[in-house]
């Protein structure tokens, strides 16, 4: 009888222990940083499409788990996505969200669209942009900057 | 009676299982109004992706770029840079998909260009019009709430947007053939024009433009800025004339600049900010001007 009632408790319960959360880097690159902060060391570099466990969430932040690494994501870094017993058992089920950025990768404006306008449009400054996107500061260059400024540290 | 238990309980189980789904998809919507995307995204078909943003970004950029030459000033650009990326981490969207980059354009115009995606266009023009650190904060905060609002995709038309939409949706290859390319193509074409006009010829809109006050306020607040540095430079614009709303520009918007002002004035947040810390920041403003 004991056992009847135990097995029916996993029957009820597996659902909520299957739930596990998960979300998807949706921007080019970032990182998992030691805590939940700008500036706090990185641990590993993400990119789209990348699949992070979520732990926990504090603020802003998500505590994450990728390849065994443990650390913290911006939210704005990621869209949230959690797998549910039916997805498990049955495979990924139909989108009920449209605009799923993990759906969207890669389609509708993307590179090859991007390259055929450019041929189209060869007046356009590309070359520009490129060297625009390619400067970085870095970030111990950006926290000097704030201290200097008595500004605050971003949290 | 067991049969009956176990019946009751596997429906409890089905019911949660579902349940975790609708979760999902809640947590979708919820996640991306928290990112910022915009109401009028959500509208159309569906929201376009932060990766299709970045590239019609960059196309924006590349078309402003072509008129305007950029100013090749490694000093002030990493000034500028330095104050707009500290801004970025202060404001509801710090990363997008191909991340925040400032630059400044050889141009005596008093302008400043949020493209979407991220990449901010500041005219020397503009440098030279501000008169301090905090100023051009507040006008780098202004066009960064642009950008987290997704103000530059929310004017593509929305015909042109449920085309793309029709377009891709009925397509699953990888590649594009040659013919829906050129459709793309067209398209992709359009959505820049849509956005060219509304950034550089007719402005923004009264509701965009409030917002977009309102979160550079917010920005410069938690950044340790002054936040009516904004006030301070839209005002001295509208008693030098230069605010009046007549067509594109950053200053030409709908509403006028002294309608911002009434606004921005009504909206001010209440953060004090020692003149001291202001001083010092005006010197390095000074020195990365020279």
């Amino acid at each position: 009888m004991r056992r009847f009632f135990i097995g029916l408790l996993g029957i009820v319960f597996m659902p909520v222990f299957a739930y596990a959360d998960t979300v998807t880097v949706i921007v080019k690159e970032n990182a998992i940083r030691e805590s939940c902060k700008f500036f706090a060391p990185v641990k590993a570099a993400v990119r789209a499409g990348n699949v992070l466990e979520v732990l926990s969430q504090e603020g802003d932040w998500f505590q994450v788990r990728f390849n065994n690494i443990q650390g913290c994501i911006h939210k704005s870094a990621i869209e949230k996505k959690s797998v549910s017993l039916t997805d498990k058992l049955l495979g990924p089920q139909k989108q009920s969200v449209t605009g799923d950025e993990v759906a969207l990768a890669g389609k509708g404006f993307n590179p090859q669209v991007e390259e055929a306008y450019k041929k189209k449009n060869p007046g356009m400054n590309y070359q520009a942009v490129d060297s625009i996107e390619g400067y970085k500061i870095p970030e111990d260059k950006i926290q000097e900057f704030a201290a200097g400024g008595k500004l605050n540290p971003p949290r | 009676m067991h049969r009956l238990l176990y019946i009751g309980l596997l429906s409890l189980s089905i019911f949660l299982s579902i349940h975790c789904q609708t979760a999902y998809a809640l947590d979708l919507f919820k996640l991306k109004e928290k990112v910022g995307v915009g109401k009028e995204a959500v509208k159309a078909a569906r929201p376009m992706s932060e990766e299709e943003e970045y590239y019609v970004g960059r196309a924006v950029a590349a078309r402003i770029l072509s008129i305007y030459p950029i100013l090749d000033n490694k000093k002030l650009t990493e000034y500028v840079n330095s104050i707009g990326q500290l801004l970025v981490m202060n404001s509801d969207k710090p990363f997008t998909y191909g991340g925040y980059h400032f630059a400044l354009l050889n141009s005596d115009e008093i302008n400043a260009f949020a493209c979407p995606g991220g990449t901010i266009l500041i005219t020397k023009g503009m440098v030279h019009a501000v008169q301090s650190e905090d100023e051009l904060a507040a006008v780098l905060a202004h066009e960064i709430a642009h950008v987290s609002h997704r103000d530059g995709v929310n004017a593509i038309s929305k015909s042109r947007w449920t085309q793309v939409v029709t377009l891709v949706g009925t397509n699953t290859a990888k590649n594009y053939s040659p013919q829906v390319l050129s459709q793309l193509v067209g398209l992709f074409e359009g959505a820049i024009d849509d956005i060219f006009k509304t950034l550089v010829v007719n402005g923004y809109g009264q509701s965009q433009e409030y917002q977009a006050d309102e979160a550079a306020m917010s920005y410069l607040s938690k950044a340790g800025y002054n936040p009516s540095a904004l006030k301070d430079f839209l005002s001295r614009l509208v008693s030098q004339g230069e605010g009046a709303a007549s067509g594109g520009g950053v200053l030409k918007t709908h509403p006028a600049t002294v309608d911002r002002v009434k606004n921005i004035t009504k909206k001010m947040p209440s953060t004090k900010v020692e003149a001291s810390q202001v001083q010092l920041r005006n010197q390095r403003f000074q020195a990365a001007l020279k």
